[in-house]
């Protein structure tokens, strides 16, 4: 039994059978009993070590973006465990440390455990992602990003079994790389140039905190900064005639410089209690009071859209501040072994608020504009109320009632130089909301959920929020020793309509999944998804539909359609306990509302555009097989080859068909 | 009278000694006289964080090794095995596995709203992802299976969705459900309504996960998107994944945009509708379908109300 244990120690990469990603490999190497060194530790070792192979035929940005798996050697995964046989190691007591990636893989991971019982505990992860989006279908592949991103996450805790605790965190992020980004330029009619963006963001989060009991209640508080900076600077390459040759602006020279600082000390506290089996209580405070300080500097020379020398400076300079303070309070009785009563009440305060002076400068003839700031508070208190009855062993009935006021207040200026008036406004949008839950368990393997929800809200922000909405759901589970069933259904419907706009949606999704470990040899997995998503939206827009200026076009409809198929298959075969094989796929179509070509399709939008973006048919799938051969009792060798094929119907420009796979060693002892 | 006094002590002394014999069959016997029937399950314990229980050797009995979680085990021994006469959890009902786990977990910090948690409300205990003496890989949260795997097991449609070509990269091992869901339920959220959705972790203390990552998009600004701070980045995108670029809702950016900016009466900060876009934009011009390649910084800029810089 210590060998399965061992075996399932080193199977941690990934378990599932239905795994999309071909790499790292999932077999173990086989029975590892691992070593006694310094006379108390047990020491257990994997690693594994390939070659990453892959071509592309198609569009390789669009591949990027989704995959992104690249050549070369690669540490796939390794782990590394020691545990102190008695629980009183000299310096530690445990220590796990996992890696999944490294050597250049596109998602690189490693954490690590360390500790010593009664002593500290110290946990940290890091991450690693080269991102890449050609941004083709956003905006025309002018916001490229080609970027790193590195997160770490660093826990210290100091006495961690006792009755006062104290903690130590530290958490980085940060993303680099170069970008494209794109401006405007003269006016708000002017053109769109090219930019180019070096990125570089960083973020430092550091936090204390401690905890500590009394008289039955724990204290737990923390005090944290947290630091951003962002200093990436732009450059446009010499005389860029712009995105549309009509136009008659030009960009001769450009320049711009955005530093943008600022952080967010925050206070965190929590005050917990209960009596075990009679109630629990959680009371919760935190506040944050962020703000960011900036310059902006920006200098613009070249023509404007009429042709005229233009040379236009941008000075701002700032501080925002958002301060968000929560309140929360849990409590939970549970007055017998039948009844749960829950209720949690929230508070919410976020304002926006600061000061920032904006001056804009025509250089030629030396004007200026002043702007000042906007104010926007939201302000929502929440209760929700759940109860839970369970008159016998194979039944449980869950209703709840939330209540949520939320306050939304906001004063923008009306700009007109050199008055600056401003508009204060406000509105409180109240919703209430009812659920209701059925739960049977008429045989030990059989499970039955139920659920549904009505909920409204008087006045929604936006067209698309929640105004009417109910949702249903139904779940049926059936879980034996070698054989899992389950199928789930679960429709939500909202509807929110003015008297002169209409926005509904209707959301559908199925899902059947099937688990059979048919012998120890051998298991299938296999599940169908089907996600249908309707949306109608009153959309009013401007379109030069006949003469030379745009008409305004109003009480036209944006009728979108989703209606996606998802498949997933896996199946495992143990060959003599020499061989593995894996045959994993999975595929993802979007069936649209049905048509064939783009320009097809219902006529309800007056722009032609509207018609092709309402539905957007498209395959994705990805089959793969993995083999791995035991040379020896601790040694594998691995092969696994995975195929991506991105397809569209309407334009094949972002279709791509990927070959990838890779080669590796596994040894652990 | 005397008699019913007598009898009325001899009741009470019958009922505590009856009480004393029955405490005393259920004496607690040690985690080293399970190590006879269970090797296997002891073998690994040093490596199992419940170990500590032990390795402490401070901690009362009852919160001791074996009998810690399955009670105590004196009759079990006697009985010479079998799940009755022990707290097996495979008998136990959702409640009662709970209830035995935060025993010990109640006052963590993470578990603060477990009772009201969706996987409470819906009969999912704490075994139904956690297996305490056989868990899949590292042993730190003891957790039957790799986390993606276990909440795939019942949110299928959320394993299609991070099957799809847009997405956060789940699958590939570069992030965890965890790093924005708490399963142990959360307080609510500090946007959209404040009432759903239940299971969405904060961050920063009291902001929405995604900014935890996407700290560029966090601000604050002098002049914000308010869809980003009332309702929350799922406003446009679908956060798991997506058919659509950058996990949008929708394929193109200007149908995004205009089923909010519409003009539609009532909504919007100052009750009369979300504006419109301008006269100038004459939406049959390509130009002027993907908006954002003008309104550059559209979760928030410091430098233009409608986003352009």
């Amino acid at each position: 039994m210590k060998i399965q244990f061992i075996i399932a120690l080193i199977a941690s990469f990934a378990a599932a059978i239905a795994q999309p990603v071909v790499a790292p490999t999932n077999e173990p190497t086989g029975p590892v009993r691992g070593k006694t060194i310094f006379d108390d530790y047990n020491v257990t070792q994997y690693f594994e070590v390939g070659y990453r192979f892959r071509s592309v035929d198609g569009n390789e940005g669009k591949y990027r973006s989704d995959v992104n798996f690249s050549d070369g050697l690669r540490l796939l995964g390794s782990q590394l465990t020691l545990h102190s046989k008695a629980g009183h190691g000299k310096y530690f007591d445990e220590l796990v440390m996992s890696t999944q990636g490294l050597g250049n893989d596109p998602y690189q991971f490693a954490s690590l455990r360390i500790q010593k019982n009664k002593l500290y505990r110290y946990d940290m992860t890091w991450r690693s992602n080269e991102y890449f989006n050609p941004g083709l279908t956003i905006s025309n592949g002018q916001h490229l990003l080609d970027t790193n991103r590195k997160l770490q996450d660093h826990d210290l805790t100091l006495l961690p079994q006792s009755k006062i605790r104290f903690f130590l965190g530290y958490s980085g992020n940060s993303q680099t790389g170069p970008a494209l980004s794109t401006t405007q330029q003269f006016d708000s009619r002017g053109d769109e140039f090219l930019l180019f963006q070096n990125i570089h963001r960083t973020r430092n989060e550091y936090r204390i905190g401690n905890e500590m009991e009394f008289f039955g209640i724990k204290l737990n508080w923390t005090r944290g900064w947290d630091n951003f900076k962002e200093d990436s600077p732009y450059a446009s390459n010499g005389l860029n005639p712009g995105n549309n040759i009509t136009d008659l602006t030009t960009l001769s020279s450009f320049k711009r410089a955005e530093p943008y600082h600022g952080n967010t000390p925050y206070w965190r506290v929590n005050l917990i209690g209960d009596r075990q089996k009679w109630y629990l209580i959680n009371g919760r405070f935190t506040h944050s009071s962020g703000a960011r300080n900036f310059v902006f500097d920006q200098t613009a020379i070249g023509t404007d859209r009429f042709g005229s020398a233009a040379n236009r400076q941008v000075i701002l300079f700032g501080n925002a501040r958002r301060p968000v303070t929560t309140g929360n309070f849990t409590a939970s009785i549970f007055p017998s072994a039948k009844w749960t009563f829950s209720n949690h009440t929230a508070i919410t305060n976020t304002k926006m608020e600061g000061d920032a002076s904006y001056r804009e400068i025509n250089n030629s003839t030396l004007s200026d504009v002043l702007f000042n700031f906007q104010y926007l508070s939201i302000r929502t208190i929440s209760n929700l109320s759940d109860v839970t009855f369970r008159p016998a062993k194979f039944i449980q009935f869950q209703g709840g009632y939330s209540y949520s006021s939320r306050l939304i207040r906001s004063v923008q200026e009306v700009n007109n130089p050199p008055l600056i008036l401003p508009a204060a406004d406000e509105q409180t949008n109240t919703t209430n909301s009812g659920r209701f839950g059925l739960r049977l368990t008429p045989k030990k393997q059989l499970r039955i959920s139920l659920d549904s929800e009505l909920a409204r809200s008087d006045k929604p922000i936006y067209t698309t929020s929640d105004r009417n909405y109910h949702g249903l759901g139904a779940r049926v589970q059936w879980k034996a020793k070698n054989l899992t069933l389950s199928a789930a259904a679960r429709s939500s419907y909202n509807t929110n309509s003015s008297n002169l706009f209409v926005y509904s949606s209707r959301g559908r999704n199925y899902s059947f999944d099937g688990s059979y470990n048919a012998r120890t040899w051998l298991s299938l997995d296999a599940g169908y998804s089907k996600l249908h998503l309707e949306t109608m939206s009153g959309i009013a827009y401007f379109a030069q539909t006949t003469g030379r200026n745009p008409s305004f076009i109003e009480g036209d409809l944006s009728l979108y359609r989703s209606n996606i198929h998802a498949v997933n298959i896996g199946a495992r075969a143990a060959i003599r306990k020499r061989a593995d094989i894996f045959f994993g796929y999975n595929r993802v179509q979007d069936l649209g509302d049905g048509r064939t070509t783009a320009a097809a399709g219902p006529n309800v939008a007056t722009v032609q555009a509207f018609l092709i973006a309402q539905t957007f048919p498209l395959s994705y799938l990805s089959p793969m097989v993995r083999f791995s051969l035991r040379l020896h009792e601790r040694l594998r060798w691995n092969f696994g080859y995975q195929y991506y094929d991105y397809s569209e119907k309407f334009l094949a420009l972002q279709n791509y068909r990927a070959n990838t796979g890779y080669t590796s060693f596994t040894w652990s002892f | 009278m005397n008699r019913l006094l007598y009898g009325f002590v001899f009741l009470a002394t019958l009922v505590l000694a009856t009480g004393m014999v029955v405490a005393a069959e259920n004496s607690f016997v040690g985690s080293t006289v399970c190590r006879g029937c269970h090797p296997d399950v002891w073998m690994n314990f040093n490596k199992n964080p419940h170990f500590k229980s032990i390795a402490s050797g401070d901690l009362p009995k009852a919160s001791t090794g074996c009998e810690g979680c399955h009670g105590p085990g004196k009759n079990h021994v006697e009985a010479r095995g079998g799940k009755t006469s022990i707290g097996a959890f495979s008998l136990m009902n959702s409640r009662q596995v709970i209830d035995t786990c935060l025993t010990c977990h109640t006052r963590d910090l993470s578990r603060g709203n477990i009772r009201r948690s969706e996987h409470t409300l819906a009969d999912v205990a704490c075994n139904n992802c956690h297996s305490i003496h056989k868990p899949a890989g590292n042993a730190r949260f003891l957790l039957a299976k790799r986390q993606a795997d276990l909440c795939y097991g019942c949110h299928s449609t959320v394993r299609s969705q991070f099957a799809m070509p847009s997405k956060h990269r789940v699958n590939e091992g570069f992030i965890q459900c965890t790093d924005c869901h708490n399963p142990h339920g959360t307080a609510a959220p500090t946007w959209r309504a404040g009432i759903r959705p239940r299971m969405v972790d904060h961050a920063l203390a009291n902001e929405e996960p995604c900014l935890k990552c996407h700290s560029d998009k966090r601000g604050p600004f002098i002049f914000e998107h308010a869809a980003v701070r009332v309702e929350g980045c799922e406003t446009c995108h679908n956060p798991h994944g997506s058919m659509n670029k950058k996990l949008l809702r929708r394929p193109t950016i200007m149908t995004v945009c205009l089923e909010c900016h519409n003009g539609a009466g009532t909504f919007g900060r100052t009750n009369t509708g979300i504006i419109t876009q301008s006269a100038s934009h004459n939406l049959t011009d390509p130009r002027y379908q993907n908006c954002t390649t003008c309104h550059v910084r559209i979760h928030g800029s410091n430098s233009d109300r409608t986003f352009l810089r």
